[in-house]
């Protein structure tokens, strides 16, 4: 079963996330999607390593080109993958330009990934309620972002929304 | 009336498309025509009315007999950090207070997302 989880931040999708991984089973995969560019990155890095101690995860480190992942593991296996939104700006903000093409390519990949890996959960984030007129790089971020959401909604079997730990299954079911 | 809320890019006005069958012609966005079926994404239309001076919720109060049969859709920009433009912040409750009257003199209210109806009223 494929599970896609978004919701605001610091509500307690990972955590969920991983529960229902460590659930699934092994082999137990972590796709660390984050590439970290100072030491607050170092630093969240270390904390959510510290967090998957003990939980039976291997790392596969993919920042990029997803489906690169399933050439060093099990298909069969479970994955997390945790997240895309750092995944879309890996790809999509290189070297002071905007691929504009980023969205729909890693839409087209993760649809891809859970059709070829279909114990597979995804975190996403939602970012999608401000009060704000964002310049045109970040509003073509978040809309990039929503395309791949309601791609991966519309694939995995389950859709769920986290907030402040509770969840609401907007497709399938509660996965635990 | 039928609201229809949720984030940006959620799928709101695919959403009523479908469900209702409209066309372009039905629809108009960012603005107010008593004429269409279809209000789409009125929070535009708010930020510009505060612009003006104009309180939105007032305008739909008054108007709310012509919102009877209407497909209203709107975008909840109520959850970010509080803006620094007193224009956009004035916009931001504005838009509270007009999508809670709307959503008080609605059948339906619907919130999508990630493309996913959810019926709230």
């Amino acid at each position: 079963m494929s599970t896609f989880i978004s919701g605001g931040c610091k509500n307690g999708k990972s955590f969920y996330a991983q529960r229902i991984a460590k659930a699934g089973g092994l082999p137990l995969y972590y796709i660390a999607t984050m590439i970290p560019h100072d030491s607050e990155d170092d630093a969240r890095i270390l904390r959510h390593q510290k967090e998957r101690e003990g939980w039976g995860f291997e790392t596969l480190e993919c920042g990029a080109d997803i489906l690169s992942c399933l050439e060093k593991a099990d298909p069969a296996g479970f994955f997390l993958l945790d997240s895309v939104t750092a995944l879309l700006s890996n790809e999509m903000f290189t070297a002071e330009r905007m691929n504009p093409d980023a969205p729909g390519k890693i839409a087209g990949e993760l649809v891809e990934f859970v059709k070829r890996a279909p114990r597979t959960v995804l975190v996403s984030d939602y970012i999608y309620s401000d009060a704000n007129l964002y310049d045109e790089w970040t509003e073509a971020y978040r809309r990039g972002l929503a395309r791949i959401d309601r791609a991966l909604a519309r694939a995995c079997d389950d859709v769920l929304e986290v907030v402040h730990g509770q969840v609401i299954v907007h497709k399938g079911r509660v996965p635990l | 009336m039928i609201l229809i809320t949720g984030g940006s890019y959620q799928g709101k006005l695919d959403y009523a498309k479908a469900r209702f069958a409209l066309t372009d012609d039905d629809i108009c966005i960012g603005k107010i025509d008593f004429d269409k079926k279809c209000l789409a994404y009125i929070d535009r239309y708010a930020l510009e009315a505060v612009k003006s001076g104009l309180e939105p919720v007032d305008i739909f109060r008054a108007n709310v007999d012509a919102l009877r049969n209407k497909i209203i859709i709107t975008t909840d920009i109520s959850s970010g950090i509080v803006p620094m433009d007193p224009a956009l912040r004035a916009w931001r409750e504005a838009c509270g207070r007009m999508n809670s009257y709307l959503a008080s003199q609605a059948d339906e209210v619907w919130r999508l997302f990630c493309g996913i109806p959810q019926r709230l009223k």
